[in-house]
């Protein structure tokens, strides 16, 4: 791991933020503390492996509030939420959308750092498929769009007799541009052009 | 003799014979007779001297009565030949020919004439005065013959019996207070002469004396020195033989007074005495037996029985006693028998007169003689009645007024205690009822409770893990850390101070403890209010603001009670405001103080209070809530009423409801001092 975890402790009570931000410090954490919600959209985080500590209830938007708007950006910063009285449609509203876990004050060490491993253990798989989806996406954008075409048809399970025919040009040169595709995309054989085609299409615009 | 009671002799019991006279009588002797006449007169004036007086008209007009009836009787009798001559030996007032006249008349039938002469034996005596005496009554009967006899004495008997041929031949006699001893001493009497004798009986007296004072074992007899004195010695002494074997006797016989008295005072309990009294003593003094009776019942320590009525009143207990009246009524009958026909020697007559026991009850009582034991003729002297007897009918009415009063107050009482013990229910209820009201905002405040509480704990135990973590990872040797430690130790100690001050609001308000009764000021309680609130307002998202006033406003009571309006009050607004939108959710909570009220008001964003449901707010159990009880308002009532305040609701204009409560400032002094 080249930069340790950055976890974001959001609550408005300084003494408690106070005690986790040392807490997660001596646990070899990066911590950084924020005594509203504001705070945090005001001083947004550099993308680097981390996850969130979040208090429900606060002045000004709660917790909650906070989770939808980040979802909303498409921040994929895991969420913890801490609460001092555990309401049941609080934390079923907070698990629906994804957060990690939902913990109840005064939160043991275990608990809370087990839920950060977990949040973060979630964070860097994250960041992998991310950072394997913009390779894709990049070799796929080399394509030229005559490739790009031929890489459809390929897909789609046509032979290159067919695919000739479709495109109007010689059988030739369609082998000669699916070897260049596979080539550019890294793959050895059509069942592997599908798995990528399927990927692609699962990966937002 | 007591003179001072005028019902002395009067016995109200319905058992006992009263015979409401003087029964005074001694036909021993004539002195006897002769001593005890100027007594008898003496204190028949004395006893009956004011009903005298008072009755002299009534006993006027029967007197008058009773002659015309006597006049018409008497022309009556006439006719018939029904006319009885009645011959006493001694004098017209002496008790004992007055009982019997009276006995005599009681019994005699009403249409028989009735005459009467005394021969007031012994002061008229002698042979020329017999001789003038007995002329008197031919001549004067000649005319009127009576058709029987009576004669009262022994004296009279004789007189009879010696000058009869003259008088009175053939015709029948009934002859009464006659002893017997003296119908023994002379000739038998003529067939036509018939009567029951007397006869004196020591050994009765002694023997019921016995029997009412089982214990006593020893019997004292005193007599005297005079003739009469040595007869009744020669009596006693034959009648106390057959107790010779039950006590032993003891005869004080003609001792000197001084000697007799100091053995009466030296007679243990176990004595009784008996005496008919004496004439004369050892020493040669004379008495009368009465007087005598009197310093022996002075002197003695045990009780004293005597035969003789006069006796009674002296100190003597009493004894048997000869019955005059009695004898009267059984002379009246045998005149009856006589006169319907009746032949004297057919009529079967008693040997003797039965005795009639008469009795002091003072000295009943004084010498516990068992009442139930008293025969059920005996004659009870100088019983008073008591109270409860003489005002019957007094005493039961200021008796049932007293139980009735009693009853009532005891009745007051108990429904006193029963409305204090219902007053103290209700009060416990009260207080249970107002704790209940506080516990249910506990479950209302739960969250933000929680919360509060939570915060502090949650800091303290991630402080103690870091400082955990920071010991585990490397020792604590560098400067740097060290400090971080010390920090972390700060910071746990204030936390901790932190939640335990919360804990501490919340048991001064959900704590069941006694109500208060101390001065506090009005805007430490919003303040306080304030800070327990607070939470919950941010979880309502309702903005809570407080607006204290600039001085003091001091109430009397208990604080707790009043935050715990208030805390009602804010949460109710808080309710109110649930359903608003952001800019509406505001709760201001003010004091204002003026020179005579203090006001307390709850104020809210909301849409105020519903119209129809002002007049309602704060009965019990109404509530708008689905969830409410509807107690909050009714119990914030009840507490600011028991403060001396008032509570009232209203829509402002503008703002939504507005709860005001009022309480008057105490003590007019107050603001004065307060401002300086």
């Amino acid at each position: 791991m080249s930069a340790p975890a950055l976890i974001h402790v959001v609550d408005d009570d300084a003494s408690l933020r106070t005690a986790l931000s040392r807490l997660l410090s001596a646990a070899g954490f990066a911590v950084r503390g924020y005594a509203s919600t504001g705070d945090f959209l005001l001083d947004p985080p550099p993308d680097r492996p981390g996850c969130l500590l979040l208090d429900v209830r606060m002045p000004g938007p709660s917790g909650l509030e906070l989770q939808t708007f980040l979802r909303r950006q498409g921040s994929p910063l895991p969420i913890i939420f801490l609460t001092g009285h555990a309401e049941v449609a609080a934390s079923v509203q907070a698990m629906k959308a994804g957060a990690v876990d939902f913990l109840t004050k005064p939160v043991a060490r275990e608990a809370l750092l087990d839920a950060v491993r977990h949040a973060l253990e979630q964070d860097t798989r994250q960041r992998a498929d991310r950072d394997e989806a913009q390779q894709l996406r990049a070799r796929f954008d080399a394509l030229t769009p005559r490739e790009r075409a031929v890489f459809d048809q390929v897909v789609a399970g046509r032979l290159n007799k067919a695919i000739a025919e479709a495109m109007g040009i010689a059988e030739r040169t369609v082998k000669l541009q699916r070897a260049q595709v596979m080539t550019k995309l890294g793959a050895s054989s059509a069942a592997e052009l599908g798995r990528l085609a399927e990927r692609l299409r699962q990966l937002p615009d | 003799m007591n003179h001072h009671y005028p019902n002395e002799r009067i016995d109200h019991s319905s058992r006992l014979h009263w015979t409401g006279r003087d029964q005074n009588w001694n036909y021993q002797c004539a002195e006897y007779h002769s001593t005890n006449l100027e007594k008898h007169y003496d204190l028949a004036k004395d006893s009956f001297h004011t009903m005298k007086d008072r009755l002299t008209t009534i006993t006027g007009l029967v007197l008058l009565l009773a002659a015309s009836w006597l006049m018409l009787a008497s022309v009556a009798a006439a006719e018939d030949g029904r006319h009885v001559l009645v011959l006493y030996s001694n004098h017209r007032l002496l008790p004992a020919n007055v009982e019997a006249d009276a006995g005599l008349r009681e019994t005699i039938s009403p249409d028989t004439e009735l005459s009467a002469e005394f021969l007031d034996y012994p002061r008229f005596s002698g042979e020329s005065y017999l001789r003038t005496l007995t002329a008197f009554l031919r001549t004067k009967y000649a005319l009127r013959p009576p058709a029987a006899i009576i004669v009262g004495g022994e004296e009279a008997l004789a007189l009879l019996l010696q000058y009869r041929a003259q008088l009175f031949p053939e015709i029948p006699v009934v002859h009464m207070g006659v002893m017997r001893a003296f119908l023994r001493d002379h000739p038998p009497l003529p067939a036509d002469v018939i009567g029951v004798p007397i006869e004196l009986d020591f050994s009765a007296t002694i023997e019921q004396a016995l029997r009412w004072h089982p214990r006593a074992s020893h019997l004292v007899l005193i007599t005297g020195a005079a003739v009469p004195d040595h007869a009744f010695e020669a009596q006693l002494r034959r009648d106390v033989g057959r107790f010779s074997g039950r006590v032993t006797t003891e005869f004080l016989a003609g001792l000197p007074t001084a000697t007799l008295q100091q053995r009466l005072g030296e007679l243990g309990d176990d004595a009784i005495v008996f005496t008919p009294g004496y004439f004369e003593d050892g020493a040669g003094d004379h008495f009368i037996p009465r007087a005598a009776a009197k310093l022996i019942a002075t002197a003695a320590t045990v009780p004293v029985y005597a035969p003789f009525d006069p006796f009674l009143g002296t100190g003597i207990v009493g004894g048997a006693m000869t019955p005059f009246l009695d004898m009267g009524r059984q002379a009246g009958q045998l005149v009856n028998a006589l006169l319907d026909g009746a032949a004297p020697a057919s009529l079967t007559v008693p040997t003797v007169m039965p005795l009639r026991w008469h009795l002091d009850w003072r000295q009943v009582r004084r010498w516990g003689i068992d009442a139930r034991a008293i025969p059920e003729d005996a004659v009870i002297h100088f019983r008073t009645p008591t109270f409860f007897e003489q005002y019957r009918r007094e005493s039961l009415l200021v008796l049932s007024m007293f139980v009735l009063q009693s009853g009532m107050i005891l009745w007051f009482l108990a429904e006193r205690r029963r409305r204090r013990r219902a007053e103290l229910t209700l009060q416990k209820q009260r207080f249970e009822l107002v704790h209940a009201s506080r516990l249910a905002v506990a479950g209302e405040l739960t969250a933000s409770i929680a919360h509060e509480i939570n915060q502090p704990l949650g800091a303290i135990l991630s402080n103690a893990d870091a400082a955990d973590l920071m010991l585990e990872s490397s020792p604590a040797s560098s400067q740097a850390q060290r400090e971080e430690l010390r920090a972390i130790l700060a910071d746990i100690r204030r936390d901790d101070l932190r939640a335990s001050a919360v804990i501490q609001r919340l048991r001064g308000l959900f704590a069941k403890q006694a109500v208060e009764h101390q001065p506090f000021d009005l805007n430490d309680v919003v303040r306080d209010t304030e800070s327990l609130l607070r939470i919950e307002a941010r979880r309502r998202r309702v903005s809570l603001d407080t607006q204290p006033a600039a001085r003091t406003a001091r109430l009397l009571g208990d604080r707790i009670q009043i935050q715990q309006v208030l805390i009602n009050l804010v949460l109710n607004a808080m309710d109110a405001l649930a359903q608003q939108p952001e800019e509406r959710r505001t709760v201001v909570v003010s004091v204002a103080v003026t020179a005579d009220v203090m006001t307390l008001r709850v104020v809210d964003g909301g849409l105020g209070i519903a119209f129809e449901h002002l007049p309602q707010l704060s009965d019990s159990f109404f509530s708008t809530k689905r969830q409410g009880m509807g107690l909050g308002l009714s119990i914030a009532r009840t507490l600011v009423e028991a403060h001396g305040g008032r509570i009232r609701a209203e829509n402002a204009p503008g703002l939504g409801a507005v709860f005001q409560v009022e309480f008057p400032v105490v003590g007019g002094s107050q603001s004065t001092w307060e401002t300086v």
